[in-house]
């Protein structure tokens, strides 16, 4: 898989709602905006854990 | 999808689920439902362009929250608030239901006709002057059950910073991530929405994705 399929298949994933790698600050940058403007997400917390 | 009542089979289906990660303590939403596919769409679309009111309802169910989402990464909030950029959604569907009666399928994806749409009504709320119109909340009328003070603040923080770095990629990229990840559209229909071709994005979005996660790694250095 080349660097730009695999950059695909993330995005798709990340589409989904998913954080396949928690590691990668890009994906969780756009997981957080993803979180934010879910129409749904009002009543569920994005909170770092303490 | 092949026959019987539209509501059978065009329905997206939800997935309930969460995804956590104690590590670094983020706690996503539950994920996404999943689109109907491509073809369902096309049949459901071509349905409702003949005025099937149940294959409209279902189109606008299935499309509606992919709007939102990109309206609201788009306009962002205003005094805390979604609702100019549901206002402006609310728009689009009206628009997309308006051009219905008109709307040829030429063998492009449905949602980027849609996503068009969205894209300029969005420029214009970004050009009018409504953002500098402030809603007020309305009061409660019960309990708020949604997340207290601190983690509200803390969402608020960690959210204008994806936006803040976002707004420092070059429009097109910024766009382009958007429609990908907060609109979940596909490589094609994305291409479709921005004039490029799929190849042409995923060498885009590489690129994009790439220059973003450079520059959270150098404000975390």
């Amino acid at each position: 898989m080349t660097p730009e399929e695999q950059t695909d298949a993330l995005l798709d994933v990340l589409a989904r709602g998913e954080l396949p790698d928690s590691r990668d600050p890009a994906a969780r940058l756009l997981a957080v905006l993803l979180d934010d403007v879910d129409q749904r997400r009002s009543s569920v917390s994005m909170t770092p854990s303490t | 999808m092949t026959t019987g009542p539209i509501s059978a089979g065009i329905m997206p289906i939800v997935s309930e689920g969460s995804v956590a990660d104690a590590k670094i303590g983020v706690r996503l939403a539950s994920r996404l439902p999943a689109r109907t596919d491509d073809s369902d769409l096309r049949e459901l679309t071509s349905l409702a362009v003949q005025g099937d009111r149940s294959a409209i309802e279902s189109l606008l169910g299935e499309l509606r929250p992919m709007v939102v989402r990109y309206c609201r990464a788009r306009l962002g909030r205003v005094s805390g608030q979604y609702h100019i950029a549901d206002d402006v959604a609310q728009e689009v569907c009206i628009a997309v239901l308006s051009a219905l009666p008109r709307y040829r399928d030429m063998g492009r994806p449905f949602a980027s006709f849609v996503f068009g749409i969205a894209s300029h009504k969005v420029a214009d709320a970004l050009r009018s002057s409504v953002r500098s119109a402030v809603p007020t909340q309305d009061l409660p009328d019960g309990p708020d059950d949604g997340p207290g003070p601190e983690e509200t603040v803390v969402r608020y923080i960690e959210v204008e910073y994806a936006r803040r770095l976002l707004a420092r990629l070059p429009d097109n990229q910024r766009e382009l991530l958007l429609l990908r990840v907060v609109s979940g559209l596909s490589a094609e229909e994305t291409g479709n929405v921005l004039g490029m071709s799929p190849g042409a994005v995923r060498v885009a979005q590489h690129r994009a994705l790439a220059r973003l996660r450079q520059m959270a790694e150098l404000e975390s250095a």
